[in-house]
């Protein structure tokens, strides 16, 4: 039983907001990058530059404009291509979100 | 977004598109495929016809002032089914 109204504690405050920009989980992320360039590294350490079409729950990943590089260097290029997720290490934002 | 242009909402709508085409499927073990995809599942399981599966060979004997030589072996086969577990990225045709 509450009988009397609890007073205002200053003794912990609530801590501070935390900066917007930087906050969110990793669906957000992936949310924000979507129709954005990426780069998506695979385990093997081949990257894939391209605009992310889209993404699935697998993380098989639609990309746009892909450019295939291994060591730096450009080794293929696909109009459209469909990586399959268990193959992504990463996927790494290469514009502003 | 250009999603909304093209008609995908997700990544295996880019394959359902592909169906009938000839693709470019990049295996693990460096191997690739082309060939017409006939069929495809969740798993990325394959079939496929009139394949030519090129292979990717390092040969470290030939290598000459470390430069290892890579051999490439071709072979065509009518018609393939593909584990999709050893698929890494597949490549429609260029959509006009």
């Amino acid at each position: 039983m509450d009988e009397s109204p609890r007073p205002p504690s200053d003794q912990s405050p609530p801590p501070p907001p935390p900066a917007q920009s930087h906050t969110g989980s990793p669906t957000d992320f992936l949310k924000g990058v979507v129709g954005k360039r990426v780069i998506v590294r695979l385990t093997s350490g081949v990257d894939y530059k391209g605009v992310l079409s889209c993404l699935d729950g697998f993380m098989n990943i639609a990309l746009e404009q892909t450019e295939e590089h291994v060591n730096g260097v450009i080794t293929n290029r696909y109009g459209d291509s469909f990586i399959r997720g268990n193959n992504v290490l990463y996927i790494s934002a290469a514009e502003e979100i | 977004m250009d999603a909304s242009v093209t008609g995908i909402q997700e990544p295996f709508d880019l394959i359902r598109l592909s169906l009938s085409e000839r693709v470019f499927v990049k295996l693990r073990g460096d191997r690739q495929l082309t060939g017409i995809l006939h069929a495809y599942d969740g798993h990325m399981n394959l079939i496929m016809s009139d394949v030519e599966e090129t292979i990717m060979l390092v040969d470290p004997e030939g290598a000459t002032n470390g430069r290892s030589v890579i051999n490439v072996a071709k072979r065509k086969m009518e018609m393939l089914f593909v584990r999709g577990d050893g698929v890494i990225l597949v490549s429609p045709p260029a959509r006009t």
